[in-house]
């Protein structure tokens, strides 16, 4: 952006039937032809949109207000999912939240994040704990840092699964950093003082041997 | 009284137009310089790929054969526009952060003047930026410039949540691998183990045997 009234003329055609924006020329260059995907993917995102009546088509809508179908079919997976861990159907309840997550991720990029995030870590912390119940240690681990990434505070549950998968597996050092990580972040709860004190007698167990 | 002595007063005139002129080059030299010092400054950010992207589809050149230029629809126009935007709201955050730091820098002097200078020209050039985008959004549709950037924002941050979810979730297979690998081990560590014990405790089980048939005699023969 070196000068605001020229721009570089980019060598990119388009496809006349997709209507897809495609880098001419023998050998694009990498960032254009990844940057050019990305539009054509947000063009199919804003093809698809449903025109409510009196609203201009092809533009996206504000954040808010949010289209409550999707909304509604997430939290229905997650209190399925629920159901299903509630009969100890562990396999059931992971696919069911896998759902959840798979459809709380396809949300148009334009709609809030921030919901986005509170779906979503709901969704991976319930599947870290499906995992937990059958004894998937990784796959639980790797859920629950996903469900803190999503949501970082108000979250002792995450928090508190990957501590608990890590010591399951025997990573202590790794759990102790953790789990004292999220102390920080959460105050004093009391699980994850407990379980704090669980992995200290772990290790220093050990050390003894 | 007014007779004027024109001759007398012709060293004062040159001086003072030898003055003025001495002046005004200076000027313009010394402000042409200082302009082309300043463009030569590197600029902040690197080329703005989804700006060139979007003005080359204003002006798309005609396919081989065809006389008129494509008509590209205004989804894409509209697609295009907003791919900008992202790029504009991420480019503004950055600006945003690095300009505390950039002015303590400066004040403690650990960077030069010409890197504060990149930086305000680079804000200024923002400003203008997003002004344009404005503009051009409302040109595409009514009171478009309004949200644009709402989406925008929105835009980014689900990209960046949406690639750490997806960073975190490509562990899986490496950490399944790891733990099978290593439940494996402890599994066979644990079998020799039981083995081994099993072998010592067809010994050991005599000793410990014996020692319990012993004891009660000894505890008979007290």
């Amino acid at each position: 952006m070196s000068d605001l009234d020229h721009f570089s003329m980019l060598p990119i055609h388009m496809d006349p039937q997709s209507k897809a924006i495609l880098p001419s020329g023998s050998r694009p260059s990498r960032a254009l032809a990844a940057e050019l995907e990305k539009l054509n993917n947000l063009h199919r995102a804003i093809l698809s949109i449903e025109v409510p009546p009196g609203a201009i088509p092809l533009v996206p809508p504000p954040p808010i207000p949010v289209n409550p179908k999707r909304t509604a079919n997430v939290s229905k997976l997650r209190d399925n999912g629920n159901a299903e861990y509630r009969k100890q159907k562990y396999a059931e309840a992971i696919k069911l939240y896998t759902q959840g997550i798979e459809m709380a991720l396809q949300r148009p990029l334009w709609e809030p994040a921030a919901l986005v995030r509170e779906e979503v870590s709901m969704l991976y912390a319930n599947r870290a704990q499906a995992h937990m119940g059958i004894g998937n240690w990784p796959e639980g681990a790797v859920d629950a840092e996903a469900s803190v990434e999503a949501r970082r505070v108000g979250n002792a549950k995450g928090w508190w699964r990957r501590g608990r998968c890590l010591t399951e597996m025997g990573r202590l050092d790794e759990a102790r950093e953790w789990v004292k990580r999220a102390l920080e972040m959460e105050g004093e709860e009391a699980d994850l003082m407990t379980l704090l004190k669980d992995i200290e007698e772990k290790i220093a167990k050990v050390r003894a041997a | 009284m007014f007779d004027i002595d024109w001759k007398g007063l012709a060293l004062p005139f040159a001086y003072l137009l030898v003055l003025g002129g001495a002046l005004m080059t200076f000027s313009t030299i010394y402000r042409r310089r200082k302009a082309a010092e300043s463009a030569n400054l590197a600029p902040w950010f690197g080329p703005h790929l989804q700006r060139d992207i979007y003005l080359s589809l204003l002006h798309l050149d005609p396919e081989e054969g065809a006389e008129k230029s494509p008509r590209v629809p205004d989804g894409v126009l509209r697609a295009a526009l907003l791919r900008r935007a992202v790029e504009d709201i991420e480019r503004l955050i950055h600006i945003k952060t690095a300009k505390q730091a950039c002015g303590s820098l400066l004040q403690r002097g650990s960077v030069g003047d010409d890197l504060w200078q990149r930086f305000l020209r680079a804000e200024k050039e923002m400003e203008e930026e997003l002004r344009d985008v404005v503009t051009e959004a409302n040109a595409l549709a009514p009171n478009w410039g309004t949200i644009i950037f709402q989406s925008a924002h929105e835009i980014a941050a689900n990209t960046k949540l949406r690639q750490r979810l997806e960073e975190i979730q490509a562990q899986t297979d490496a950490e399944k691998a790891w733990w099978d690998k290593k439940r494996g081990q402890i599994q066979a560590d644990f079998m020799k183990e039981l083995e081994e014990s099993e072998k010592g405790s067809t010994k050991d089980g005599n000793e410990d045997d014996a020692v319990v048939v012993n004891s009660p005699k000894k505890g008979g023969k007290k």
